[in-house]
């Protein structure tokens, strides 16, 4: 795991993003992958307060929503960065989503799902050093200029 | 009407209690697919129980007989009569700003202007409270409905606070009482006329959006979702919602930064208010005798407030 430190934020180089949504997903061997927020994600939702998912056994699409947040009475989907079926919900963080903001790389990780062919998503994200390094970095910059992160 | 210049305005008058809920959420499905971005306005004819998305029917008050109904929103459980006055603006998710907070100051701070063209002294506050001095004077949620981002909100011409305080299962009458009391203290009506308030927030969400305001209706699409809304709002399964995290205490929100929260150990019951984490009122239940334990919990309660 190696893990960088982008204008400030945090990102594992470990992983793959999908930074339209701001989730990662982690190759966890057995054709099924973890996934969780970056830290992007949690810096501009806000406080969460409440986080819900559908539930295990439910096939999902890519783009459409396995959940939700509510972050200052604000609710908003979890938008799944690939297809597949979900197979395990992080209970721990549903319960309490301050984990998320915690340790969103790690222990908050959200949801597990079962993909038919991980080698055909990969393409829709980003990987690689170079890759998540330099498009973090234009990430935050973009939010910065949009006004959406403090300087 | 041109959906890429018009602010389309929709002023839906008296509606039933189910209709005041489900008429915006068709608009955002319609915004979602092309409509213009859309203010609308509405007053329910009748009393009813509004529930934020993320929050379970056991917060509710079991006697209650009021009809609930689950919003696609946030926030918690909310009382609604015909006293309250709603706007909601419904615009593409490009149109809102990526942070969540940051989109639901964006699109009050019009509806803040028009309180004040109205002649309440309405400001918005660092938790993005509508208040008149430390009294919040509007009820607001927001959420991301399909590809549109809307803000619900309303004018109160007139509260009822107990029947407000009396919706909420609470663990003890005295838990209630001091709710009762914080509410009364920080919820404050604002008489003024729907009609102008309408006006005033028509022409200041216009000028915010950049958009010319041009009254409008639903469109064929949205009627058609005004249906599955309407079942979905009604079905027991959807109000029922999902299960709830109370960690053993009870709390309740006031407004943002202002609660009440309750919980018991060796046979006592602790109920106190709390202001921006200072504790302001404590009332214990139980039998005579020092409790040495209350510290512990006043602790525990001031580290869990509601969010």
């Amino acid at each position: 795991m190696t893990s960088l430190r982008i204008k400030g934020f945090e990102v594992r180089t470990d992983r793959l993003y999908d930074l339209v949504h701001h989730m990662w997903v982690k190759d966890v061997g057995d054709g099924r992958v973890r996934i969780g927020m970056d830290s992007l994600g949690v810096e501009t939702s806000g406080t969460l307060a409440h986080l819900s998912a559908v539930a295990v056994g439910t096939v999902v699409s890519r783009g459409e929503p396995f959940g939700s947040l509510e972050a200052e009475k604000y609710v908003g989907p979890l938008v799944a960065p690939l297809s597949g079926t979900i197979v395990a919900v992080n209970d721990e963080v549903f319960s309490d989503p301050r984990k998320v903001e915690s340790d969103p790389y790690e222990s908050g990780w959200m949801i597990e799902m079962e993909t038919a062919d991980l080698a055909a998503e990969r393409g829709g994200m980003i990987e690689g050093n170079d890759a998540i390094a330099r498009r973090f970095a234009e990430k935050v910059t973009e939010y910065r200029l949009e006004g959406v992160l403090a300087e | 009407m041109d959906s890429t210049k018009s602010l389309r305005v929709i002023d839906f008058g008296r509606v039933s209690g189910l209709r005041s809920q489900t008429l915006w959420h068709a608009i955002a499905h319609g915004v979602s697919s092309g409509a213009p971005p859309t203010l609308s306005f509405m007053q329910p004819d009748e009393s009813y129980v509004s529930i934020g998305y993320h929050r379970g029917i056991d917060e509710l008050n079991p006697h209650n007989e009021l009809p609930v109904y689950r919003r696609m929103v946030g926030g918690g459980p909310v009382y609604v009569d015909d006293g309250q006055y709603f706007f909601q603006i419904v615009v593409p998710l490009a149109m809102a700003p990526a942070r969540r907070g940051d989109a639901i100051r964006t699109l009050l701070e019009p509806a803040v202007e028009a309180f004040n063209d109205v002649g309440i002294s309405a400001t918005l506050d660092a938790r993005n409270e509508v208040v008149v001095g430390d009294r919040k004077i509007c009820g607001h949620a927001a959420g991301q409905i399909s590809g549109s981002v809307v803000v619900v909100g309303n004018l109160i011409t007139r509260f009822d606070h107990l029947a407000a305080a009396s919706i909420v299962r609470a663990p003890s009458e005295v838990a209630r009482e001091e709710f009762l009391a914080q509410m009364r203290r920080y919820v404050l009506a604002t008489p003024a006329d729907s009609g102008l308030f309408l006006e005033a927030a028509t022409r200041r969400y216009g000028e915010r959006l950049g958009l010319g305001a041009e009254p409008g209706t639903l469109t064929d699409e949205e009627r058609d979702q005004l249906d599955v809304f309407d079942t979905l709002f009604v079905d027991p399964e959807w109000v029922d919602g999902l299960s709830t995290h109370q960690n053993g205490m009870w709390r309740a929100k006031v407004k943002s930064g202002v609660w009440v929260g309750s919980a018991t150990c060796d046979g006592h019951r602790v109920t106190a208010s709390f202001h921006d984490d200072e504790i302001k009122e404590v009332r214990v239940e139980g039998p005579d005798g020092t409790f040495e334990e209350m510290d512990q919990l006043l602790a525990a309660l001031a580290a869990n407030p509601p969010i």
